[in-house]
Parts: structure tokens; sequence; C-alpha cells
């Protein structure tokens, strides 16, 4: 079958957004250089943490996102980009000064450019380009980024959870959310069938906006919630075992505590504190600190929670992402149920190709027996692949980001994928440089 | 431009089976493949299109445009084509990815051999000059690959990259003077040059009682290295490099395998393989490329002396490694492309190689 030509009419006119930035910049003329590649363009970095979120705030500019975009939103990108000329160039003018700053106070740890471009930007916005009496700032602003800036959250953790009167109080929280948790009695089937659409093709506008309908319907359906509360106890009615699936140790899955977990615990299984350590960790880039003792109380009700999840869409992702899961092995060939578990199954084929192009791998198992252990756990690769998309869930719910977006589902299971890939395969690369 | 379908995937080109005579990159959303000694356009497969923001500068804006258009979101089945009508590859703008790509390959399979008299290539300077082009491509790798990582390609050499600046040539003084720039940026700090442990030290050790073997010999021969099977910096790149022999031993019959070492990593835990008729025998290496163990039958009963000195070792079989499939004549493909490198540094030689050139005459 051939296809294509029709395509390409109806399109002509949509430009790259990547190409509108990149000619926008040139546009800016001398003075940006530091954050410029040698061929002139803006380096990845400065589109990454200044242009697309401080530039064009693509948080609140959707329409900005957009991989392809039309006259008119590129015209706007472009006036943006030049507009801000002068603050990027002072920012440029920044970054030269707190990386001699850097130098001076021998500073090593961290890249750079991702932890000072924004940085750059606000001072540039906020007081111009830097002067000679500048460098107490530079200074300061230095110190202020390599503190030890989660530090302090977890400090206030501990010391809150060191009050016995304070676990007790939460134990006896969490005694009750647990006991609250009880399944409907719906039947699962329709949502399980709803997720092929949500999980299959769409070609046309009619068929994405048909996609999303249906998972707006099944984010409101109690099929994901009443699965989650099953597997408190009735374990023979949920279609997978969440111990093979990785998410728990133990079936039914047993009723979280407040302190006293272990490193290698299961999501399901973490604790409270453990749970409320990991949302501070990843809450570094939040300018909020959030106030530990609400954290825990709210912690502990998430804990109880269907899949540890609050929100209904964060439940309902959850399972999708199971679904897609089981259809997953980098080292095999199967036949994936859905599309995107087959598309997402083909990229990790093709990344398996490349770790046997390399020499990392013999074909489809270990070049070196030290890997084995990797090659093992490559295929269950369910198991960290749920892992990872609760941890990513899990700060949802803890933020309160939605995940009603289709496509914004759909590039999350798609990025778990990708993420989990790549940490598989840096693994199985240092398994063979480690000395025998 | 014609976009078939690989293993799921849209790709621009025939597939390239992976193996010693492959130089692949991975980008943001796809995989670039050619082979190392043909020139021709790289066989470029989309893992995810909509991640390869990039493509613009390879294809032109409205091919970038036109080719998004005309893949929208389709899966391609095994006969299936997309025609791209009037979008083709810019000339020059994947040279430098085919660079990045061939020196990642040089890190791989560069086939250092003694015997053959192909010289090896210093790894610092290798990975030194791969972590500058890369940081150069940043545009290809929006999202972290197995490729983009240029502190980890430094990290390991900080001592060695000293060392090479103390050694004075300009070149190399350079090239380290760019790639520090590099590790400032990234967070490592150049170390102070250490004194590296040299394979030669043992090599000679184990020389030593090579050949008191001889005696006693049921049955000898050779075999060769599959590659692909093998973790590169530990083998000798030429043919016929595994030594064994038969031994005549009471009760039974043993089996003794040498084989040649070429490269700074231990053979030691690789499995070694021995088939011949029904007669077989499996083991590791040691960190001298030797092994020695017993024959079973195909009742997995040892084989005793008389038996082995019975039995018809014509078409006997030593296999080190994993096994695979691979011919001697790739090897020598691979081989013939690095003498080829050597002999005469192209236009994109890496420094390392024009080094091994001078010193290899």
């Amino acid at each position: 079958m051939t296809t294509g030509a029709r395509a390409e009419t109806a399109t002509a006119v949509m430009r790259p957004r990547q190409a509108v930035i990149d000619g926008a910049w040139r546009a800016i003329g001398p003075g940006v250089e530091l954050l410029s590649s040698d061929d002139g363009g803006p380096l990845r970095r400065t589109i990454k943490r200044i242009i697309d979120p401080l530039v064009l705030r693509l948080r609140s500019n959707t329409q900005y996102s957009a991989p392809f975009v039309d006259a008119a939103v590129a015209s706007a990108i472009h006036e943006l980009i030049l507009g801000n000329g002068p603050a990027l160039c002072a920012a440029a003018a920044w970054f030269e000064a707190l990386k001699r700053e850097r130098r001076r106070l021998r500073i090593t740890t961290g890249n750079a450019q991702e932890l000072y471009f924004p940085v750059c930007f606000e001072l540039a916005v906020t007081r111009g380009a830097p002067s000679d009496a500048d460098s107490d700032a530079a200074t300061t602003v230095l110190r202020g980024i390599h503190d030890d800036r989660d530090r302090t959250a977890i400090e206030v953790l501990n010391q809150f959870v060191s009050d016995q009167q304070v676990v007790a109080k939460l134990s006896e929280q969490l005694r009750h959310s647990w006991r609250d948790v009880r399944a409907g009695t719906e039947i699962t089937g329709p949502f399980l069938s709803g997720l092929t659409t949500v999980l299959g093709p769409a070609e046309s506008h009619r068929e994405s906006v048909a996609r999303q309908r249906v998972w707006s319907a099944l984010i409101a359906d109690p099929t994901p919630y009443n699965l989650g509360a099953n597997a408190h106890d009735a374990t023979t009615s949920l279609p997978w075992s969440i111990v093979d699936l990785g998410l728990s140790s133990v079936e039914p899955q047993q009723s979280p505590t407040v302190v006293g977990g272990s490193a290698g615990d299961r999501p399901l299984n973490r604790c409270v504190v453990d749970r409320v350590r990991a949302t501070l960790r990843r809450a570094l880039d939040r300018d909020e600190l959030p106030d530990v003792p609400l954290l825990c109380a709210e912690e502990v009700d998430r804990s109880c929670a269907p899949w540890g999840l609050l929100a209904e869409d964060n439940q309902a992702a959850l399972i999708a992402g199971i679904e897609i899961a089981m259809d997953l092995a980098p080292l095999a060939d199967v036949v994936p149920r859905y599309h995107l578990a087959s598309l997402i199954q083909a990229r990790l084929r093709k990344e398996a190709y490349v770790m046997h192009a390399r020499r990392y791998l013999a074909e489809g198992g270990p070049i070196h027996p030290r890997q084995q252990q990797v090659i093992d756990d490559l295929s269950a690769f369910a198991r960290p692949y749920l892992s990872r998309l609760w941890a990513r869930l899990h700060g949802r719910d803890v933020w309160q980001e939605p995940c009603a977006d289709v496509d914004d589902v759909r590039s999350l299971l798609e990025g778990v994928a990708r993420s989990v890939s790549l940490d598989h395969r840096q693994r199985i690369k240092s398994m063979l440089q480690v000395a025998g | 431009m014609k976009l078939v379908a690989d293993s799921g995937l849209w790709s621009t080109g025939p597939p390239v089976a992976a193996g010693p005579l492959v130089a692949v990159l991975e980008v943001s959303g796809a995989v670039l493949a050619w082979p190392i000694d043909e020139s021709g356009p790289a066989s470029i497969t989309f893992t995810d299109l909509a991640r390869a923001d990039w493509l613009w500068r390879v294809l032109g804006e409205p091919g970038h445009s036109a080719l998004a258009a005309a893949v929208n979101e389709r899966l391609p089945h095994d006969a299936q084509t997309i025609d791209v009508t009037g979008v083709a590859v810019l000339p020059g703008s994947v040279d430098q990815l085919r660079r990045l790509a061939l020196g990642h390959w040089m890190r791989r399979w560069w086939p250092v051999s003694q015997r053959d008299g192909i010289a090896a290539l210093d790894g610092a300077l290798v990975d030194a000059e791969i972590a500058l082009l890369t940081a150069a491509a940043q545009h290809f790798f929006a999202d972290d690959t197995i490729d983009s990582d240029v502190a980890g390609l430094l990290a390991p050499h900080t001592a060695a990259l000293n060392a090479h600046v103390q050694g004075g040539d300009p070149r190399v003084v350079e090239l380290v003077r760019a790639a520090s720039e590099l590790t400032d940026d990234v967070g490592i700090v150049l170390a102070e040059p250490a004194p590296t442990r040299r394979r030669d030290d043992y090599a000679l050790a184990a020389g030593a009682d090579r050949g008191q073997r001889a005696a006693g010999a049921i049955a000898r021969g050779t075999d060769s290295i599959r590659w692909a099977g093998v973790p590169p910096a530990v083998f000798d790149a030429a043919e016929n490099t595994i030594e064994w022999v038969v031994e005549a031993a009471t009760p039974v019959a043993n089996v003794v395998v040498d084989v040649q070492l070429s490269g700074d990593d231990s053979p030691s835990g690789i499995p070694v393989r021995l088939r011949s008729g029904l007669l077989s025998g499996a083991a590791v290496l040691d960190d001298r490329g030797q092994a020695r163990f017993g024959l079973i039958d195909d009742q997995r009963q040892p084989v005793a002396e008389s038996t082995a000195w019975n039995h018809d070792w014509e078409g006997t079989e030593v296999t080190v490694g994993a096994d695979v499939d691979e011919s001697p004549e790739t090897r020598l493909r691979v081989r013939d492309f690095a003498r080829a490198r050597l002999a005469a540094p192209a236009g994109d030689a890496y420094l390392a190689e024009i080094l091994a050139a001078e010193s290899d005459y």
C-alpha cells in the first residue's frame, strides 16, 4: 500500500516548531553566544530551561507547544523570542558571571547549564545585565543553588515523625482510612474494553476526539477504584497478580505502616514517611515548600486509597499502564494486544538492536555472564516499568496534576518505557565495564 | 523519500543487520545505521517521530512537515510503504552523525590484533573526541539516549587525558583542552595522572607455561573467535586464535584451550565449549584466556583416554562466548576496513586513528 501524497498538501503551511525557534534565535544577533551552539542556534538546554518555560511559557501558552505550528503561531513565537532579546543577552552575561564564580568557588557538582540557565534568565529580567558590583549576587545565587535544598524539608519531616504521639495519631488515622476503602460491585468489562480505544491508533481528527471522549468516560468509571480496593482483600478477582506486577511483595496488599520501611519496598508496601520523603525530594523545582504535617496526613489517606493514589484519573492511568506493561518484552518477539504497546515494543526492540550492534549484547542474550542479572530483569520489564509509572503518578497525585488528557497519559506511558529502557541499557553497559 | 517497515517502525532505508559491519547512532526519536565500509545514505529508523524534532535539519522544513503528515500515527505492517514525494536528506546534513556513529563503532569493534598487526586506538582520545562531537550534535539529543552521555564518556579517562597533555603533541593537547571545557560544564574534574596497569606484564607470564603441554596430545586444532559473541578489548582479532589440545591423561581425556588475548579487559569467566561429534565439554576461561576441562559423551559420561584416541577429531568446533552466527568473511572485511583507515587516514579520521597510523610503520 502506498499513501502520503494527500497529506502533504494539507500541511504545506505548517512549520516545525524547533525550526521557528532556531530562526528567531539567530535573529537576536550577537550577545547570546554563551547560550548558543557553535552553529549559532540555541543550545538544547537553552530551549529546555529558558525558551520553553520562561519565554514561551508553554504551561499557559499551550498553542506554542505543538510540534508543528501555523504561520500565525510561528510569527507570535518569533516576536516573543526576539522581544526577549535584550533579556536573553543579559542572561548570557549572567551565565558567564556564574560560571566564573563556579570556577572560583571550585564547585564541580551538577551540570552548569542545567542548573544555572533558569536563574540567569530570572536575574536578567529582574536586574538587567550584571555589573561589576554584582559578583556578590553571583556568589549568593550559587550558594543558594548548591546548598542542599531538600535537606531542610526532610529534616523537618524526620523531626516531625520522631514524635511518638504524632506517629500514633497518624497510625490511628491510617486504620480508619484503610477500613473505609471498599470495592463496589460494578463490572470491569466495559473499562477494559474502553482501553482498547484509548491505547489504540487515531489517524484522523475525528478519531482523536473519540479517543479523548472514551478516556474522559473511563476516568469517571469505578473500575480502577474497585480493582485497587479488591487488591486489599479479595485478590482472586483481579485480572493480574500485584506481586507479579511488582507493585506489592504480598497478596493481598497489606495496610502500609506510618514508619519503618526499608529501601527495597515495592510501591504499595512503602511506609507513609518514605512516600512523603520521595515527595520532598521531587519538590526541588517547586517554589513553595509544602507543610509537612499536612503532607503526612494526606499521604496516610493516599496510601490507603486504591493503588495508593487518590485521584481517579491517576488510578485509571495506572490500570492503563498495567495493561501496557504486560505486553512489553525488550528481548523477545511478542505480539502486544494494544496499538500503543506494539509501538513501544517496537521501540524497545530497536533499542535492543542498538545494544546488539554495539556489542553490549549478543543476539537476545548476555555477551558476558556478568550481565545475566540485568538480562533477567529485562525479561520482567513490567516490574520496573510499573514502579516508575507509579512513582510518576504518585507525584502527579500529590501536586494534583490531572491525568485527564488522553495524549498526556499516552506520552506518560511512552516516556516511562523510554526511561526504564535507558536505565536498563546503562546497567547492561556498566555490567560489562566492571573489571572482571 | 520512501518509508519502509522495519520491525514495526518506519525506516528510510533497508534494514541493516546488527554486527561488526554496522555503525549505529541512537538520537532522540530515531536510530541511524550505516554499513561501515560502504558509502551510501543512512538508514534512519524512527522510534518516535514526534521526538525527532531535529528532522528539519536533515530534511529541510517542508520535508519534515511532509513526512510527519504522511506518517501520522500509522503503524507499519510488513509490506507497507509510504512515498513522501520530493523529500530527501539534505547533502552533508548527517555527515557529523555518521562520524559519531563510526566513533562509537571504533570503541566496540576496532579489530586490534598483534598477530595481524592492527594497532590499537587510544581509548581515552577516541572517547574525548566522541564527547566533543556529541556536544556539538546536541540538537539531536533532546532526549537522553544511550549515546548522549558526554559525562559518562569522559569520566573514566580523567587521569589518562591529563597524562596525554604532558606528552606534548599539540593536536592531543588541543583535543584535551577542548574536552576539559566540557568536563567543566558537566561536573568532572580532571585528575592527576596515575600509572596504568599494562597487559604486557602478564601476557609474558602467561607465555611461560605455554608450549609445555605439547607432549601427549591426542589431537589439536584451532578455531576463531566470533566477535559478536564476546565483549571487546579482550581477544586478539586475528583468525584461528583459539588453540585447543586434547591431552592424553588418565583416566579421562582433558581438553586445554588457550586463546590469544589483546586488550585491557580480562577474559575471566567467559564460557568456552568444545563440540566434536558426540563428544563435548565446557568451562570458563581464566584470566589468561585458558581453560582445562574434561570431555563427556552423549550419555553425559566422562570420556576415557582410549575413547579419545579412537575418536575422529575432524570437524571439532570450539566456541568462545555466546553462540552466534558470524562468517570469517565478515571479520576479514572489518580488518580490511581498519587497515585501509590506518594506511590512509580519511577526512573523517579520529585523532586516535591518525596517531595509530603514525606509530604503525
